[in-house]
């Protein structure tokens, strides 16, 4: 790939500098339980949010 | 140590785009301030009205009157002068706004010649969109259309310039790549977007003044709906988060089979604040430079598309005029970028208020800028979810997946990720609701001579600099967007994992979160207060 592109102050702007992109997207590693646990755990902690939150904002549904 | 080096808390503040948006707006805010002493310094900010080629007898729209300085109509100290500007504002709102962003640009060490050149190009060409989108035939309603002599208008409002700029910017920069180039340096759509936001905050604090001028109630009412905004805001977007990104990385992963690290950015930049995300997740786990560019290419493209699409979506097909605010938070949750966010709430603001007047036969008008408010309000609080996340995906990568011996991942690096723009929207915000119900006495009769002078100084920034930030925003969005990335092979798994995810998983779900905790939140009826 010789588009190019280039990233600048730490704002993610995009500008210019050649880069290759095929490494990225191949060789995925097996699924870990240390992800299960990140999925699981983020999936979990919404569901407590959401909970708390409908009951504590009043503009929520169950209000 | 090199991921994490030695930082400053003031580290950036000179030099990036974020502080140097909080330096801009919450100054030219300052200025505006000195209203209440009697000086006004913020008047000359140019702003277009409605125009046709020949108005009907003593009908409206004399392209002479077609931009106007706005201390014409909020002066309390210097209307007589600020009348005589005209079109002129044009060139005063160049030069001062140049000067300001040129110090910005010139402080952030880009080139500056290129920058003046281009911002130059940018700016007019922006003055004519606006101008051209103000034609009455694109912006009147069924409601007014008649003052200006017609019998049929787009009912557009003021989106239909920011689409045509839009359009403008997008025809630059897939046709004319070489001019494109050149106009780059100027071309900064997250930095006029920042700044935007910014008074947006200025808006949002000048609302229950603005509506205290017509009733006392009305300005309670919304001060109200505006922190009701900022809690319900907060709440569906924690929890929207929380299911976006896992969401997201089981799609790239399960899916798309696509590897850890690669997975974690686009589930970044796909479910948060897309290119600040993806940089910062990118950093985080240490993704290769690659995978934060590509997902912050994907991040632009596609929140162009949705900008496009999801406002009309929402206005005309669901929830309609029924539930103005669930759009705005939902939009605010589903598109990716401040820019394309803030842009698609202010589309979605005018598409809604034109649609419930015309609907209403104009029995019923809603206050411009709450529906820009929910759409930003989600998407601040994602912005501020950044830093977190990213600083538990550090601690994840750095102490589960690669287990780096004896490196320790820095709390400040949660105050590095902040996105600064945000402090400059609060303290704006926060600073007109403490003179609302400080000096301002909550729109008590008796304050309104100074509240007045607050609103002389407050509106040019809300309106003037808002608008034509917003305006810049969607000129350098199109200039930068190139639809010729997404045709790239790299890009072709990446594409498809955005598509399903966005569509598929993250709009839904922005939707019933949304719905969830913005359903029935009403806007106050203005009708009968203005013309």
């Amino acid at each position: 790939m010789a588009e190019e592109k280039k990233e600048i102050s730490g704002t993610g702007s995009l500008t210019g500098e050649a880069l290759e992109a095929e490494d990225v997207l191949a060789g995925a590693e097996e699924w870990s339980s240390t992800e299960t646990w990140l999925v699981v755990g983020s999936f979990i902690a919404a569901i407590i949010a959401l909970v708390i939150g409908m009951i504590l904002v009043p503009t929520s549904i169950l209000h | 140590m090199a991921q994490y080096p030695e930082r400053k808390w003031y580290t950036g503040m000179l030099s990036t785009e974020d502080w140097w948006a909080v330096w801009i707006a919450v100054g030219f805010f300052f200025i505006s301030l000195l209203n209440i002493w009697g000086i006004d310094l913020v008047g000359w900010m140019t702003y277009p009205t409605k125009w046709v080629f020949s108005p009907p007898e003593g009908g409206k729209g004399a392209i002479g009157h077609a931009f106007y300085a706005l201390g014409k109509k909020y002066s309390v100290t210097a209307k007589g002068f600020y009348k005589g500007l005209g079109w002129w504002s044009v060139i005063w709102s160049y030069v001062i706004f140049g000067a300001a962003l040129t110090i910005g640009a010139a402080s952030m060490k880009w080139n500056v010649k290129k920058f003046i050149g281009g911002f130059t190009i940018i700016y007019f060409m922006t003055i004519a969109t606006w101008f051209i989108g103000h034609h009455a035939f694109i912006a009147a309603t069924k409601v007014n259309m008649h003052k200006y002599g017609l019998n049929f208008a787009l009912n557009l409002g003021g989106g239909g310039s920011f689409i045509l700029a839009l359009i403008v910017g997008l025809i630059i920069g897939n046709f004319f790549k070489g001019f494109a180039s050149y106009l780059s340096e100027a071309a900064k759509p997250e930095w006029y977007i920042k700044t935007a936001i910014v008074t947006l905050g200025v808006k949002l604090g000048y609302l229950p003044i603005k509506l205290s001028a017509m009733s006392q109630k009305l300005g309670k009412e919304a001060a109200g709906l505006t922190f009701d905004l900022f809690v319900a805001g907060a709440a569906a977007t924690v929890v929207a988060y929380l299911i976006f990104w896992p969401g997201v990385y089981v799609i790239s992963r399960k899916i798309f089979k696509l590897p850890r690290k690669t997975a974690a950015v686009l589930g970044s930049g796909i479910s948060i604040c897309g290119v600040s995300a993806a940089v910062a997740t990118g950093g985080a786990v240490r993704a290769k430079p690659v995978v934060s560019i590509m997902v912050s290419a994907l991040v632009v493209v596609w929140a162009v598309i949705e900008l496009v699409i999801l406002p009309g979506f929402f206005t005309h097909v669901w929830p309609g005029t029924k539930d103005p605010l669930v759009a705005g938070a939902s939009m605010g949750m589903a598109v990716k970028t401040d820019g394309a966010d803030a842009a698609a709430g202010e589309l979605l603001d005018e598409f809604m208020r034109t649609k419930i007047e015309v609907e209403t036969n104009g029995a019923v008008k809603w206050p411009e800028g709450i529906i820009t408010a929910s759409a930003v309000m989600t998407k601040v609080w994602i912005d501020m979810f950044i830093g977190i996340w990213a600083f538990v995906l550090a601690l994840i990568w750095v102490y589960k997946f690669e287990r780096r011996e004896g490196e320790r991942v820095p709390a400040s690096e949660v105050w590095h990720r902040f996105p600064k723009f945000v402090i400059g929207y609060f303290f704006c915000w926060f600073f007109l609701l403490a003179i609302y119900f400080g000096p301002g006495q909550s729109g008590a009769p008796e304050a309104m001579p100074f509240l007045k002078t607050v609103k002389a100084g407050a509106v040019p920034v809300e309106k003037g600099m808002r608008k034509l930030f917003f305006m810049l925003t969607f000129m350098s969005l199109g200039i930068i967007t190139d639809f010729k990335k997404l045709r790239e092979a790299q890009f072709g798994k990446m594409v498809w994992v955005y598509f399903v995810a966005l569509f598929g998983f993250i709009i839904p779900v922005a939707i019933l979160i949304g719905y969830l905790f913005h359903h029935g939140m009403t806007l106050p009826n203005i009708a009968q207060y203005v013309k």
